[in-house]
């Protein structure tokens, strides 16, 4: 399977022989030793240190359908390098605005995003709570706002529904976080460690899902639970939504309860917690093991890795969109 | 599957298959390659591989089902160290 390739070290990367050349250099400005990444292998790139590149190295990058995203200091999201798309597919781009636009077509996709994501929710609160964590109370009361969801008759109201859940989860985290706590969510800037780790977190399985969305046939820009905004892909946003319990926030709880995140991994740089560069390497090795791991498909039969599962979420949805299947949110059964 | 791919080529092409290889595979030694391939990878690296070659060169492709089955043991200095955070 092709892999996501990390750059944390400032350099150069170009274009040699058909292939890329990454030439990192040190603190003095002097190039070291190249490294070859193999084409072939690569299915996107994360860029945290500063990258010298030219235009010849982007056509390069989009000819070979490579993604390239770019984070700046305070490791935010900044943007995207987004290959040409190269699967278009005008019939079911016109049935993805159609379905956008009519509310009650809307709201059959977006009642199963959020009963996708609280059922994962819930499994994280239930495994903990099997391992001796006090997470009953939230579990009870984020069913109760479950059992809402098929009332609610419009996209507002279900993100309210959306919102209390997610509190009442926010709420359990703390039950399964055993050092740092989160003591509510905080964005713009995290206030804390958790907080921090969450938002990173979310940030990176946005971007992943917006890599599975291209190589499918769905529009990114065309979403149904969140509103389609200039210069966002809030489709990936809809999508992440299912996936954060369950790669997020695993990968968060056992990094903490391990201690392989410790409170010196962070920096406080006014008021702004961020993970340091060695936290930030940790986090996402644990990261892309996740991804990795595989589980066996109950109807497909075959094992499947985490990564692909995100597909097959774009899969269903262009299934419903076309009038195949009816959309079912996916939710961990394990 | 995971491949560690070896040649040995007249001195003429050596560096065109080099340069074959870095798009495939990860450097490690001279004339030596390793990392994660598909099948359909693997062919086409394979066909693109018998365009250059000529005469005695030959090309030696070990497969293992997966990285965890390969046992590997460096002594001495490590050239290039595979590793997808750089």
């Amino acid at each position: 399977m092709k892999k996501t390739y990390y750059l944390f070290n400032p350099g150069r990367l170009s274009r040699k022989d058909n292939t890329l050349k990454f030439t990192p250099v040190d603190d003095d400005g002097k190039e070291l030793m190249p490294k070859y990444i193999p084409v072939e292998n690569v299915s996107d790139l994360y860029l945290y240190g500063s990258l010298d590149a030219n235009s010849a190295l982007y056509n390069f990058l989009g000819k070979s359908r490579i993604n390239v995203h770019f984070f700046d200091y305070y490791e935010h999201y900044t943007g995207s390098f987004y290959a040409k798309e190269y699967l278009q597919a005008g019939k079911l781009q016109v049935e993805q605005t159609r379905h956008y636009l009519s509310d009650k077509n809307r709201l059959e996709i977006a009642r199963p995003l959020i009963k996708g994501a609280a059922h994962n929710m819930l499994r994280n609160l239930k495994y903990y709570k099997n391992r001796g964590k006090n997470t009953t109370p939230a579990i009870d009361t984020i069913e109760q706002w479950i059992s809402d969801i098929d009332q609610s008759q419009a996209i507002d109201q279900l993100m309210g529904i959306e919102g209390n859940i997610r509190q009442c989860y926010y709420i359990g985290i703390d039950e399964i976080l055993k050092d740092l706590k989160m003591e509510g969510r905080s964005k713009q800037p995290p206030k804390n460690e958790v907080n921090s780790l969450i938002s990173f977190g979310n940030m990176i399985c946005y971007t992943i899902c917006l890599d599975q969305i291209y190589h499918t046939q769905l529009n990114p820009t065309i979403s149904f639970l969140h509103e389609p905004g200039a210069r966002r892909f809030s489709l990936a946003l809809d999508i992440a939504e299912i996936f954060k319990p369950l790669l997020v926030d695993r990968v968060i709880f056992s990094l903490l309860n391990k201690q392989q995140l410790k409170a010196d991994d962070f920096h406080d740089g006014t008021g702004r917690i961020t993970l340091k560069e060695k936290g930030k390497k940790v986090f996402l090795k644990a990261w892309e093991d996740r991804l990795n791991q595989t589980i066996k498909h109950r109807s497909l039969g075959r094992h499947v890795s985490y990564k692909h599962l995100i597909k097959l979420e774009c899969y269903k949805l262009c299934n419903h969109l076309i009038g195949a299947k009816e959309y079912q949110p996916f939710k961990a059964w394990w | 599957m995971y491949v560690i791919l070896v040649y040995d080529m007249n001195q003429k092409r050596v560096a065109k298959m080099l340069k074959l290889c870095r798009r495939y595979l990860h450097w490690i030694q001279n004339s030596v390659f390793e990392g994660e391939l598909t099948g359909v990878q693997l062919k086409s690296l394979k066909i693109e591989a018998k365009e250059i070659m000529r005469g005695d060169d030959s090309l030696i492709i070990f497969k293992s089902k997966d990285e965890r089955w390969l046992e590997k043991e460096v002594v001495g200095d490590e050239k290039n160290k595979i590793d997808n955070f750089l």
